[in-house]
């Protein structure tokens, strides 16, 4: 693994006129790693990514690459390539002069160039195309050049804007593959901005998840999954996302709909809370919370049913249920350790559920990352 | 080009559509053609012929008017020189300081650009004859009446404000993004400019130089009262055809004839540039939107 091509931004805030972008970031980006900034629109994902790139400047704080401090210099001299949404390749030019233009700038000689851009289009698997202009390629194809531009001069960091969101969804499907695949090969940090909460979860190795300009939560896919940092996380990631239920939380119990469920929670006084669920943790059993089916989303192996519990929407995901009929009341139950309770006012996550019935080495073996 | 965009409309808008197409273009072409063909006619007449009542369709073409307008006492060679060197030095210019000023209107982030902006459009406002005047006056004074020098700058403050404007809607038609990509490429920005973004303006280039040379070529109101005897366009010659007690007819219309061949021969030279399209599918979306 290589050794450069680390990001540290240290409090940058960015402002829009009165609308601030960014308040006050910090993050810090691993040399080598695949690292995704997740987030709705206008979450401000994409203004960071332009803020390593030098195409926007902070109103404040420091970014720095490889313990330099980058924060004024031009996108030039960063040594980073990007991949834009729209590709912005040169129409005017070949796809071999697309590859080869990063080169000619820094004032490679002429053989070089031509062997570099062979081994970047075969890499991405365009050798064959570079006598045509972008206008004679597919979109895939396009998206494949500027990749290839972007690789060709060995950056120390790749940055992606979206790369797939202009690729139908099979093709996405294989190239968020291809990409994992070829970021492994090159070993070049890459950070990757993507409001796709699947493809973040498959392609990253650590992710941000940003929120109205601020960064919310930062950790392993995984762990984002398992332990949502607030209600909003745990709204935005997982497909279909977590159920979030008002509930009431007493004992050791939360009630619901007149069902009352344990849940591993710290005792404490009763109060409201926000029960969160994951779709595929509920079960259909004889008794619990009282739920009326409404509909059922067929997706072949498995389906997703649309619960109404006592006027909330409930979304469970499950193996085929072929005894379930519309209109039809079961009842629904979930495991304790898979509840996931939340504030009803902040939106933080309350008191992280404790580790499973007394296993007090694994939450050790994990610190600051408990355990289910 | 128009060739495959009619076939293509064809078939969906019928044969009749086709044709009554065809009646009312026809019928535009043949009004611009006709003073054109009877020019040109005129222009093989005597002096006589012209004035025949009913006028003679058929008649003894000479090419005594264009002998004379050539090589004769009022040859108009030396005015077509004269339109030349004002057109192209013009032309030069304008596109000289066009392009950056139209960059910069399109891209650059600077105070007042909204304003400046507003200014180059202000100025195609004005109608010209209300600043002979004024531009006579301040000719004079720096003693830039009947000179080249003189009359390229007075063609310059109309002809600058417009390319700028023609040339801003190309620039601008350009990605932001592409640019950036550029910058990321340590192009720069002067060659982000030459190695990226003028080779997508080429076909703008092309048009806007067309525009404005034509403008310089067939200008007159200007000429007439600006130029004199060392700078005499050849839009001022020919009017000098015409005299209080006699028009030459023929003569003019040879004279025009020949004035009018440059701008031809351009705008067939420069069809294929009009066509624009190169930028077509390098951005996605781009061919579609």
């Amino acid at each position: 693994m290589t050794s450069v091509g680390k990001v540290r931004i240290e409090g940058v805030v960015k402002r829009h006129g009165s609308f601030t972008a960014l308040h006050g970031l910090d993050l810090e980006i691993e040399p080598g790693e695949f690292f995704a900034l997740l987030g709705p629109s206008g979450s401000g994902k994409t203004t960071t990514l332009r803020i390593l790139a030098g195409l926007e400047e902070v109103d404040g704080g420091r970014v720095l690459i490889d313990g330099v401090d980058v924060t004024h210099n031009q996108p030039g001299e960063r040594d980073v390539a990007m991949v834009f949404q729209s590709y912005a390749l040169y129409p005017h030019m070949t796809v071999s002069e697309n590859i080869a233009f990063p080169l000619k700038m820094i004032g490679t000689p002429a053989a070089e160039i031509v062997a570099a851009v062979r081994d970047a289009a075969t890499r991405v698997d365009i050798a064959h195309l570079l006598a045509r202009r972008p206008g004679q390629l597919s979109g895939g194809q396009q998206q494949r050049c500027a990749l290839a531009r972007a690789i060709v001069r060995k950056p120390r960091l790749f940055l992606l804007d979206e790369p797939l969101s202009n690729l139908d969804a099979k093709l996405r499907l294989e190239t968020r593959a291809e990409l994992r695949k070829l970021q492994r090969s090159l070993g070049v940090t890459t950070v990757y901005v993507t409001h796709d909460q699947e493809e973040a979860m498959t392609v990253a190795d650590r992710m941000a998840v940003f929120m109205e300009g601020r960064m919310v939560q930062i950790g392993r896919p995984k762990d984002i999954f398992r332990e949502p940092a607030n209600i909003t996380v745990a709204g935005f990631i997982g497909t279909p996302p977590m159920n979030l239920l008002a509930a009431e939380m007493a004992d050791g119990q939360v009630r619901l709909h007149g069902a009352s469920l344990p849940v591993n929670s710290a005792p404490g006084v009763a109060r409201p809370v926000v029960l969160g669920v994951r779709p595929a943790d509920l079960r259909i059993t004889a008794s619990g919370i009282p739920a009326r089916v409404e509909f059922i989303e067929d997706l072949g192996d498995n389906v997703i049913i649309n619960f109404d519990v006592g006027g909330q929407r409930v979304k469970a995901r499950s193996e085929q249920h072929p005894e379930l009929s519309e209109g039809q009341t079961v009842h629904l139950t979930f495991d304790p350790r898979a509840a996931h309770l939340f504030d009803p006012d902040s939106g933080s996550r309350l008191a992280p559920a404790l580790p499973a019935a007394s296993s007090p080495e694994a939450a050790i073996a994990t610190p600051g990352r408990t355990s289910r | 080009m128009s060739g495959t965009a009619t076939s293509a409309r064809g078939p969906r808008g019928g044969g009749l559509r086709a044709l009554m197409l065809w009646l009312a273009a026809g019928l535009l072409l043949a009004v611009w053609a006709f003073p054109v063909l009877w020019g040109l006619l005129t222009s093989f007449k005597t002096e006589r012929d012209v004035l025949a009542y009913p006028p003679k369709v058929l008649f003894e073409p000479t090419l005594d008017n264009y002998r004379e307008v050539i090589f004769g006492a009022s040859s108009i060679l030396p005015n077509l020189w004269s339109s030349m060197i004002v057109s192209t030095s013009a032309t030069v210019l304008t596109m000289l300081f066009a392009v950056p000023a139209a960059y910069a209107l399109a891209r650059l982030r600077y105070p007042a650009k909204r304003t400046s902006g507003f200014y180059v459009l202000a100025t195609q406002m004005l109608p010209p004859v209300g600043l002979i005047i004024p531009y006579y006056l301040v000719l004079q004074k720096i003693g830039g009446l009947d000179t080249y020098s003189g009359m390229t700058a007075i063609y310059l403050t109309f002809s600058l404000p417009f390319a700028i404007w023609l040339m801003v809607s190309y620039f601008e038609d350009i990605p932001q993004e592409m640019e950036e990509a550029a910058l990321l490429d340590r192009a720069g920005r002067l060659r982000t400019l030459w190695y990226v973004i003028l080779p997508q303006v080429r076909g703008g280039i092309a048009v806007t130089t067309i525009f404005v040379f034509l403008n310089a070529w067939n200008e007159f109101l200007f000429a007439v009262v600006l130029g004199g005897n060392n700078v005499r366009p050849v839009t001022v010659a020919m009017f000098n055809f015409i005299s209080v007690e006699q028009t030459q007819w023929a003569r003019l219309a040879a004279g025009a004839m020949l004035a009018m061949a440059p701008v031809i021969l351009i705008g067939l030279a420069a069809q294929r540039h009009i066509v624009k399209g190169l930028t077509v599918g390098a951005v996605k979306g781009g061919g579609r939107r």
